[in-house]
């Protein structure tokens, strides 16, 4: 007769807490907040955080991303344009459906960041007394230059040429980078208070002057000078510099091209050199001794330059050249692929002695290039003489030391590793001043990003990032179950006819939509978004959060060790570990 | 005021005259109608209620227990399959003692597929702490559901009315709906027995070791025992301000019967023409209404039959092993009676077939005709069919 | 006890009529039950619904199969559905037609009443051009066949259900009343 009674239903009511239950005391695996490595991250020559310029893109906020760009990379807008992406080869959601558009998104914030004319305020370390001379204003020595601003060098730029920008400047057509984005990205650069003094060649003579008036001189001056065919019959007419070519062509002239041309060479210039031919109205055929899958060139630029009407003819190489009835008389010999070569790439040997011959009216030579005066290279090893992946250091008495970069010094040659080195060469230098020569190698590798040889200035400045595992996040290890199928961005482009016959810029803008959908694939690898599954899923409510990233912490007097967390977390950022971590 | 209003309109009405505070619900044949007025009612402001949206049934139940812990009046509605899938949660409701008010429409489970009346589905929660009142007509659906809250917050436990898909959910016919200020006298506001307080915080259905959860269930059971009574106290208010009572059974022509129908729900208002027949032809027959089947009212049925010879419980659901399922019930009632009559079983009207004045005929014919009750339920109206699979 | 049932394809209203017939009954003092064929209805295809009417409070809670009359709100329904089945001899058939049909042979024991319910929906604008509402003209013709329910409730009915246009409905209604055949 309870009810009746007025009772109280008995239901299982309590108004204890759990605390009273130290479930913690049950552990013996520990889970842990680790942030980790991403592969794109490992992959980029400039190491960018691109997992977290990615979770800041995707939650809108441009700003941060960009930001989180340029402490990396001062040339996100070059390189959202002109960078290879090796990132994307790497890109774990490959796995999945297909890698992040990272190129495209670089680009987007990039563009983003200068339409809002963004600026910031830059952290930079106190300013020092080493004033330091950079020679050659290419993507190198613009990095270079950035970096040792933020790390308190002042410098001055010297730059052979009117303008800053190097191969971005002078060896890349219009339609792939244009002039304004190259500027305002130099610009930049500027404002950090660095000097730019274009129109002043330095010479052998000029070169030891700067090393008695400056601390220690950065020499990045490139790999300018196209190398020649070495054909019989071969004279600087008969068969023209391809980089001469397009520097000629961005300087606004018109180099004559008119009639059939041809160009020898199977990388990035050739093909530019081809589609410049076929803007100004010429014709041009690519002539390569390998094969088209062969070709260092970006397979996208092949395939536009072939629609826009260049015709490319494989596995011919030239050897002899002469005048014919105010022609030129080009003679090529046939190569065939026999075994392979140690890159993996088909061995070509010549087929025989098949020949053929071409009547033609231009000859073009994109076989590659080299430094402009010998004494640009770098030394050889010996005493004084420290190399590393991206640069080398001369250090000898009687003058400053010089640090070598670039294209000097760089085994792939790319605005990406220019980049790397400028970046390199910058805490080399940094850490030479500062902590003397022996702890150059153990800063350096405690810069590292990943498995290396790309470095991190934010780990090197003490910054959140340097506090990551090196451990670099396989797709494995991702909890794919939280994300959904989703198709990748493809980045617009003008139509054929409309691009071939200008200097337009091909690739067009994607929108802030397609850009906070794009950065929402990407699994962050290694990263903690707060997505607080963790917390959601902790069954012993050991997660705590206070607001902001850094306050998530786990309460270990409750947590049992259970490792649901690190079970359902989709971009293992939390790790179970033993006791004594 | 009388208006002609469709059965699941009328459950509707009753649970704004009840002022409900939480509705969840998700949607399914032949319920839905309920839930569509309902919604409009929220949304339109004619009722000052939160309508849940849920992805499921489960977490239909799940969101009410929720609410219903917070102290709300709270209903939900549903039918066979979307029944089902809160079996789950129609223990813990019950277990947590809280007094939610579902409208459960009859329809058959799968498979096969099948959206009309079958009883199996409610019957199928039996064991699920749920108080169930089975109703004939659109005029009880509407009565019943106002005193489900009345009787469910009493005894704190969760009250299932249940309704007839199609034969009521979809039937248009005069009910008489009351004023506010009427219903108001008659269903006070929900005093909830607990409810949930942030600034003094307690655990609900925190886990009881062996030691103390037989205690609890007891105090289940003896609420549910107490419910016949406390039912029969919420029809007397009830009958004082509307003059309409039901029983937890309801017996006709029993006292001198000597074959009596045990019928429940539609089925019923169909017998009752029978009755009138027989009663003309001099038969001596009665009619039991089975309203309340959970508790089982043992009393009430044993004294209705105590006079009986025969007794032909007709059921509109079966328990494949067992048979009809208020057959299993009778007879368990009967079992320890002296003088106790033979109780006959039939499976009618499954899956909404139709049961016609013909059918209970029949019935009646065939357990007036026979000395001894097969074991089993006997099934009414088979056809001849050819078993399709294999060709 | 009179039983009536009505045909009429899915999304044309018949359910609506007889309800709309229930509650003019009701209002007429009469005891009344109507329910839809218990089914799945799509638009378009062949649907029933049901109409009781009684002095004393319903019981049968079964299946109407042997009406005493048939309204037919669809005239291609009569050769697709046996609209006579079950139909007491001497019942009422209301058809929706303009002309009478060729062949009355199938009527031959009922009483047979037409209407161009169609031409009063077009006419009153109920529906739209290519699916006229018709169930409330209907009501009207089936109001002055049986001579009942009164047209005061009738109207009353219509202006109180109908959530549309309800005055052209009350005149559709009116107009079938005036315009309806017997045969």
């Amino acid at each position: 007769m309870n009810v009746a009674m007025g009772q109280k239903p008995f239901v299982a009511i309590t108004y204890e807490t759990t605390e009273s239950n130290k479930t913690g005391s049950w552990r013996f695996l520990k889970p842990l907040y680790q942030d980790k490595q991403s592969p794109c991250s490992a992959g980029c020559p400039a190491g960018e955080d691109i997992g977290m310029i990615e979770m800041l893109a995707r939650q809108g906020l441009f700003k941060e991303a960009w930001e989180t760009i340029l402490r990396e990379n001062p040339l996100p807008g070059v390189c959202g344009r002109v960078c290879f992406h090796p990132c994307e080869s790497v890109c774990n959601r490959k796995d999945f459906d297909s890698p992040i558009a990272v190129h495209a998104l670089e680009r987007f914030l990039a563009d983003a960041a200068v339409g809002a004319a963004l600026t910031t305020k830059w952290e930079r370390l106190p300013q020092k007394n080493q004033r330091i001379a950079v020679i050659g204003a290419g993507p190198a020595g613009l990095s270079m230059a950035w970096f040792l601003s933020m790390l308190g060098y002042p410098c001055d730029i010297f730059e052979a040429l009117p303008e800053a920008g190097g191969i971005l400047r002078w060896g890349i057509p219009e339609y792939r980078l244009p002039l304004a984005v190259l500027q305002s990205e130099i610009a930049r650069i500027e404002q950090l208070g660095v000097r730019m003094r274009t129109n002043n060649a330095v010479v052998s003579e000029t070169f030891d002057e700067l090393r008695r008036s400056y601390s220690a001189v950065f020499l990045g001056c490139g790999h300018a000078h196209g190398a020649p065919l070495g054909i019989a019959g071969e004279t600087p007419e008969s068969v023209k510099d391809g980089l001469d070519f397009l520097r000629r062509a961005r300087q606004g002239e018109r180099p004559l091209c008119d009639g059939f041309s041809v160009v020898i060479g199977g990388g990035n210039t050739a093909v530019d050199v081809a589609r410049t031919i076929t803007r100004f109205g010429g014709n041009a055929a690519i002539l390569y001794r390998r094969r088209r899958e062969d070709m260092p060139a970006f397979g996208d630029e092949i395939a536009m330059a072939l629609e826009e009407g260049v015709e490319l003819e494989e596995l011919v190489a030239p050897s002899a050249i002469e005048y014919h009835n105010g022609r030129l008389r080009l003679l090529l010999r046939k190569m065939k692929i026999k075994g392979q070569d140690k890159d993996g790439r088909g061995r070509i040997v010549f087929d025989g002695k098949k020949t053929v011959k071409k009547v033609i009216d231009h000859v073009f030579a994109a076989t590659g290039a080299t430094a402009a005066e010998p004494w640009y290279s770098p030394p050889l090893a010996q005493r004084g003489v420290m190399g590393f992946s991206h640069c080398v250091l001369l250090l000898e008495a009687g003058g400053a030391p010089v640090i070598y970069g670039g294209d000097l010094t760089n085994e792939a040659k790319n605005v990406a590793q220019a980049i790397a080195s400028g970046k390199q060469a910058a805490m080399v230098l940094d850490t030479y001043f500062e902590r003397g020569i022996d702890e150059i190698k153990s800063r350096l590798e405690a810069c590292v990003v990943g498995d290396g040889p790309a470095l991190s200035m934010e780990a090197y400045l003490g910054g959140p990032r340097g506090g990551r595992s090196s451990h670099l996040v396989q797709y494995g290890e991702i909890n794919t179950d939280y994300f959904q199928n989703e198709t990748r961005v493809t980045q617009p482009r003008l139509a054929v006819e409309d691009r071939s016959c200008s200097f337009n810029e091909i690739e067009l803008p994607i929108t802030a939509e397609s850009a906070l959908r794009e950065a929402g694939r990407c699994f962050n690898c290694g990263l903690c978004d707060e997505c607080d599954n963790c917390y959601v899923f902790c069954p012993d409510a050991a997660v705590i959060r206070s607001g902001n990233m850094e306050n998530r912490h786990i309460n270990y007097d409750y947590c049992k060790g259970c490792g649901v967390c690190a079970v359902e977390c989709p971009r293992y950022a939390l790790i179970m570990g033993g006791e004594g971590l | 005021m009388k208006q002609v209003l469709e059965g699941n309109s009328a459950v509707a009405e009753a649970v704004r005259l009840a002022r409900v505070q939480v509705i969840s619900a998700y949607p399914i044949t032949p319920q839905s109608h309920i839930v569509e007025v309902l919604s409009d009612y929220c949304a339109s402001g004619k009722m000052d209620a939160r309508y849940l949206r849920v992805e499921s049934e489960h977490s239909c139940l799940a969101a009410l227990v929720g609410a219903a812990c917070g102290g709300v009046r709270t209903f939900t509605a549903t039918s066979s399959a979307g029944l089902a899938y809160m079996h789950e949660m129609l223990h813990w409701t019950a277990g947590s003692r809280l007094p939610i008010v579902m409208a459960e429409v009859n329809r058959a489970l799968g498979a096969p597929w099948n959206i009309w009346s079958d009883q199996t589905d409610s019957l199928s929660q039996r064991d699920t702490g749920w108080i169930q009142l089975y109703c004939e007509d659109g005029q009880e659906v509407f009565d019943t559901t106002l005193q489900a809250f009345r009787l469910a917050e009493w005894v704190n436990l969760p009250v299932m009315v249940v309704t007839e898909g199609f034969l009521i959910s979809h039937t248009y016919e005069p009910v008489d709906i009351p004023e506010q200020e009427e219903v108001d006298r008659f269903l006070p506001p929900y005093n909830p027995a607990f409810k949930v307080d942030t600034k003094n915080p307690f655990t609900v259905n925190s886990i009881a070791p062996p030691s103390i959860y037989m205690e609890i269930r007891h105090d289940n059971a003896m609420a549910m025992d107490e419910v016949p009574e406390r039912f029969d106290d919420v029809e007397k208010e009830f009958e004082v301000l509307f003059n309409r009572r039901y029983g937890a059974v309801e017996a006709i022509n029993c006292d001198d019967a000597e074959i009596i129908l045990v019928t429940s729900g539609t089925i019923t208002s169909t017998a009752r023409l029978l009755l009138e027949d027989l009663r003309d032809r001099g038969e001596k027959v009665g009619l039991l209404k089975m309203k309340m089947f959970r508790p089982f009212p043992v009393e009430q049925v044993c004294r209705a039959l105590k006079s009986a010879m025969k007794v032909a419980v007709i059921d509109r659901n079966f328990s494949s092993g067992a048979g009809g399922i208020f057959l299993q019930e009778v007879r368990a009632a009967l079992c320890n009676r002296e003088d106790r009559p033979l109780v006959f079983g039939y499976i009618v009207g499954l899956g909404g077939r139709d049961v016609t004045k013909a059918v209970l005929e029949d019935i009646y014919k065939m357990t007036k005709n026979s000395d001894v009750p097969s074991d089993k339920s006997v099934w009414i109206g088979l056809r001849e069919v050819k078993h399709a699979i294999g060709r | 006890m009179l039983e009536v049932r009505f045909h009429g394809r899915g999304g044309g209203g018949t359910v609506v009529l007889a309800t709309l017939l229930a509650k003019a009954f009701f209002q007429a003092g009469y005891q009344v039950q109507s329910f839809p064929f218990f089914g799945v209805e799509r638009r378009g295809a062949p649907v029933e619904a049901y109409l009781r009417l009684a002095s004393k409070k319903i019981l049968a809670r079964t299946g109407v199969t042997t009406p005493d009359h048939v309204v037919v709100q669809d005239q291609s329904l009569i050769e697709d559905i046996g609209v006579t089945a079950g139909l007491k001899p001497g019942g009422w058939i209301l058809l929706n037609c303009p002309i009478p049909p060729s062949d009355m042979s199938a009527f031959a024991n009922h009483r047979v009443a037409i209407v161009d319910a169609t031409s009063i929906a077009l006419k009153n604008r109920i529906g739209s051009r290519t699916h006229p509402i018709v169930n409330t003209a209907m009501i009207g013709a089936f109001a002055r066949m049986m001579e009942a329910p009164p047209m005061d409730t009738v109207i009353a009915a219509i202006r109180k259900e109908v959530p549309s246009d309800p005055e052209r409905n009350v005149a559709a209604a009116e107009a079938a009343y005036r315009e309806v055949r017997f045969l």
